[in-house]
């Protein structure tokens, strides 16, 4: 019993790390956070549903919405981020702006939708269930950890292995020194941000297949998570959104198992709090990461 | 004349309330502190004197005043440990504050009534009442932008460096300024729980967050007037037609990222700014004349 | 007694040396001058006196109190100022408010006051008001009372600073790399009023990395370098000084 439940957080788990990568990857580069994030989640499972509902397979609308939202992720930089990187505020400004898009891009589904809940036609995916060791997995749970994993190995080798993944972390690490050096920090921008964008809808569409009810709100409890996420792991970590996820899905299913229903949200928000308080670095992140104020 | 005035006297008090909230937020802006607890502390307001007299019989200013302390009690317990943390620390942990109060208000369903609602709360306070509050509070924050503590907040909120190298304590006006804006919460959330018979813990969650801050981000954040003049745009906008209501969101969302990409100081304050230059302009226009 | 007195101060970032076994005294009454060249740890130095920075190691005192653990805003309230290196001003704010916050240690208003508008906390506003007009008469600065302070020249910016440092009456200031971006006529002008600062009964400690401005101005120079301190003594004494000639030409 205890081995099914964490086996179902660590796949829930592996889709809130794609989520949280591309939350913090924006927050690694810019050092502002994207609040229109869950909304970007949320299109991705409105683009793969439509695309369904039009007759296409399951695999091109997959596609679609990554592309879609990668897109829309490089609309909302141009729209919500770039005018704020020169003014002093830019940190709060990007946090009001990128709600402001949140609420646009949710208002713009709510108009297509209605504020009903959708759902992926019957057998969009197949229902398949794998019996193991006493262990039930579904193909749909197969699929999901399968898709968490190539993900996060392809954007991996694109930071790590590629001359662009080179200049991104150049510019995460020093902008100016970067920009000096030749690196044009509009590309990386738009690159960031676009990967950023797919990464949310790839969640999107997976979430989406996963509990199959879609509706324009869907992301706000995903944004609320990949908080939680990204300070546990550290601010703009990379393996550490990816640790984070994981070990909040197996919470997150552990608590809903084993405590009353209902305590989920106070204990994992009130971790969230308790971990800004002692180590807002969080895992991963170094203790120079700016969380705290110079003090005597 | 009576008509109007009917039908427009619930969107008053909608907007007395949301001036409310505002203030809250805008105080503790006022002082630099990235706070989003307004919506949490108002919830611990409204629950709090909604119960003592639901449950207690408590009479409706009393229980007012143990809202707003309670309010109160809340910010300071906030300011004391956020106190380390700085900009987008102190937002997400003042987020995850109003998210476990969200959750907490789901989950003690025998005391708060949980998702269905707190029901039955007498309507105890009407306009003049909320009026009477708001004015206070305007004078209160009026007097406090007027006189030392508003320069030591407005010192703080430009620089933290600046502001201790010349004896301001960044510590104590910060708490003091979450303090303040938790009594500001405490009470407009009583006041709302005596005004709309159920209370729901969602009502205090994300989207009263994102009002609060629209309100001081459109109005302005340096004066008192900008949140109530952000307030009342926010608030009669959707009124006005019916194309609009039905964008409501997209109209907040647009305006947030029109106003801080083209106005970030807010409606009034750049008003108040752009008279300011004109009338320098003009004075040294006239001195060089001379 | 309001003397600085700083006995063998230590400062480590991780395992780097900024500064390191620091010695030295700063009289009222006199011009004391710092110099180095870029990186000695001069502003390090600054912020271990006035609690920016947590120091490593050692003592400092003021006016015969130990305030080597004491946070940033009680320093200032003892009565001490500084100026900083890249001018930091309320940007935002104008010129008037800048030099009335200055005035803030000194402001007898209860918060309490201050909240309830009380006609105490309103007549100590306006009296402040009038008090920081008289400074900028003084400086000459009256006409830009209601500009914003971020909108001024370099050289008002500068000034504007000062006003607000001694708008707080410090015992001692500090001013670091005040004169940076002037010409001489300027910086002698400005010279002339540290002097009568320190005339006045003021410790003045000047930071600099001209050599030249700080040997007119001062009659006392502690040379820094690579965070220890390498020379002092009289003006005379320092130009003279071949440690202090090897470091600022090379060896």
């Amino acid at each position: 019993m205890l081995a099914q439940q964490l086996l179902n957080g660590l796949v829930v788990g592996g889709v809130y790390a794609l989520f949280a990568l591309g939350f913090t990857l924006v927050f690694g580069i810019h050092h502002l956070m994207n609040l229109a994030h869950g909304a970007v989640f949320m299109t991705g499972a409105f683009v793969a549903l439509y695309s369904v509902l039009a007759g296409l397979p399951l695999w091109v609308s997959f596609v679609l919405a990554v592309v879609g939202c990668g897109l829309l992720s490089i609309l909302i930089e141009i729209t919500a981020f770039s005018r704020l990187r020169k003014s002093g505020e830019a940190e709060f400004g990007a946090i009001i702006s990128t709600l402001g898009a949140d609420l646009f891009i949710m208002s713009f589904a709510q108009k297509i939708s209605g504020s009903d809940i959708l759902r992926f036609p019957f057998e969009t995916f197949p229902v398949q269930i794998f019996q193991f060791m006493g262990l039930r997995v579904t193909l749909l749970q197969l699929f999901m950890a399968g898709s968490a994993v190539v993900l996060m190995l392809v954007l991996t080798c694109y930071l790590f292995r590629t001359t662009l993944g080179t200049r991104i972390r150049s510019v995460s690490a020093n902008e100016r020194a970067a920009v000096l050096s030749g690196v044009n920090p509009h590309v990386v921008y738009y690159q960031t941000f676009f990967l950023s964008g797919a990464l949310a809808g790839a969640s999107g569409v997976l979430i989406g297949l996963a509990f199959n009810s879609i509706q324009f709100t869907m992301g706000e409890p995903f944004l609320l998570r990949g908080f939680v996420v990204i300070v546990l792991g550290g601010m703009g970590s990379i393996p550490g959104a990816m640790v984070g996820g994981l070990l909040l899905g197996m919470l997150q299913t552990l608590t809903a198992a084993y405590l009353p229903s209902g305590l989920t949200d106070a204990i994992i928000f009130s971790l969230l709090f308790v971990i800004l308080l002692v180590r807002p670095y969080g895992l991963f992140g170094k203790e120079t990461a700016g969380a705290m104020r110079a003090q005597r | 004349m009576s008509d109007f005035f009917v039908t427009y006297h619930h969107l008053f008090n909608v907007f007395l309330i949301g001036s409310g909230y505002g203030l809250s937020q805008w105080i503790v802006m006022r002082a630099g502190v990235f706070s989003v607890a307004t919506a949490g502390l108002a919830s611990l307001g409204a629950y709090t004197a909604a119960i003592l007299t639901t449950k207690l019989g408590w009479p409706y200013p009393l229980s007012l005043l143990a809202g707003t302390l309670m309010g109160t009690l809340g910010g300071f317990l906030l300011a004391v440990p956020l106190a380390r943390l700085r900009g987008v620390f102190q937002a997400i942990a003042t987020l995850a504050f109003v998210q476990v109060v969200v959750a907490i208000g789901l989950y003690a369903d025998s005391l708060t009534g949980g998702a269905v609602g707190l029901n039955a709360i007498p309507t105890l306070v009407g306009t003049k009442e909320t009026l009477l509050a708001l004015v206070v509070v305007v004078y209160l924050m009026s007097a406090v932008n007027a006189t030392r503590l508003g320069r030591a907040f407005e010192a703080i909120r430009q620089d933290e460096a600046v502001a201790s190298s010349l004896g301001v304590s960044v510590t104590f006006h910060q708490a003091l300024a979450f303090a303040l804006s938790g009594a500001i919460a405490g009470l407009f959330g009583g006041l709302e729980a005596f005004q709309t018979y159920t209370l729901f813990p969602n009502t205090f969650g994300f989207p009263l967050i994102i009002a609060a801050l629209s309100y001081v981000v459109l109005g302005g954040r340096r004066s008192v007037t900008g949140p109530i003049i952000g307030t009342a745009i926010l608030l009669i906008l959707p009124e006005i037609s019916r194309p609009l209501a039905d964008y409501r969101n997209a109209l907040y969302g647009l305006i947030l990222m029109l106003v801080i990409a083209y106005m970030p100081r807010g409606i009034y304050d750049t008003a108040v700014l752009y008279l300011r230059r004109r009338r320098l302009a003009a004075s040294s226009s006239q001195e060089a004349r001379q | 007694m309001s003397a600085l007195v700083i006995e063998n101060l230590s400062k480590h970032f991780g395992g780097v040396a900024a500064v390191s076994g620091v010695s030295m005294e700063a009289p009222p009454g006199r011009v004391t001058g710092l110099i180095g060249p870029n990186g000695a740890g001069k502003t390090t130095l600054i912020n271990l006196i006035t609690g920016v920075l947590t120091v490593s190691d050692g003592r400092i005192h003021f006016g015969g109190q130990d305030i080597t653990q004491v946070s940033a805003h009680l320093v200032a309230r003892s009565g001490v100022a500084r100026t900083f290196q890249n001018i930091r001003l309320l940007a935002e704010a104008s010129v008037i408010d800048n030099v009335m916050i200055g005035f803030y240690r000194n402001e007898k208003t209860s918060t309490l006051a201050s909240l309830l508008g009380l006609p105490s906390a309103r007549r100590e506003t306006a009296a402040l008001r009038s008090r920081a007009n008289a400074l900028l008469e003084r400086f000459g600065m009256s006409q830009y009372a209601n500009h914003e302070a971020g909108g001024l020249a370099y050289g008002h910016q500068r000034r504007v600073e000062m006003m607000r440092a001694l708008a707080s009456e410090p015992r001692l200031i500090l001013l670091d790399e005040p004169v940076a971006g002037m010409n001489d006529v300027e910086a002698g002008e400005l010279g002339e009023i540290f002097r009568g600062l320190a005339r006045s009964g003021m410790s003045v400690l000047l930071i600099e990395h001209n050599i030249r401005f700080v040997t007119n101005i001062c009659e006392y120079i502690y040379v820094l370098d690579s965070g220890r301190m390498i020379a002092s003594g009289t003006p005379e004494q320092i130009v003279n000084d071949p440690a202090v000639i090897t470091a600022y030409l090379g060896s």
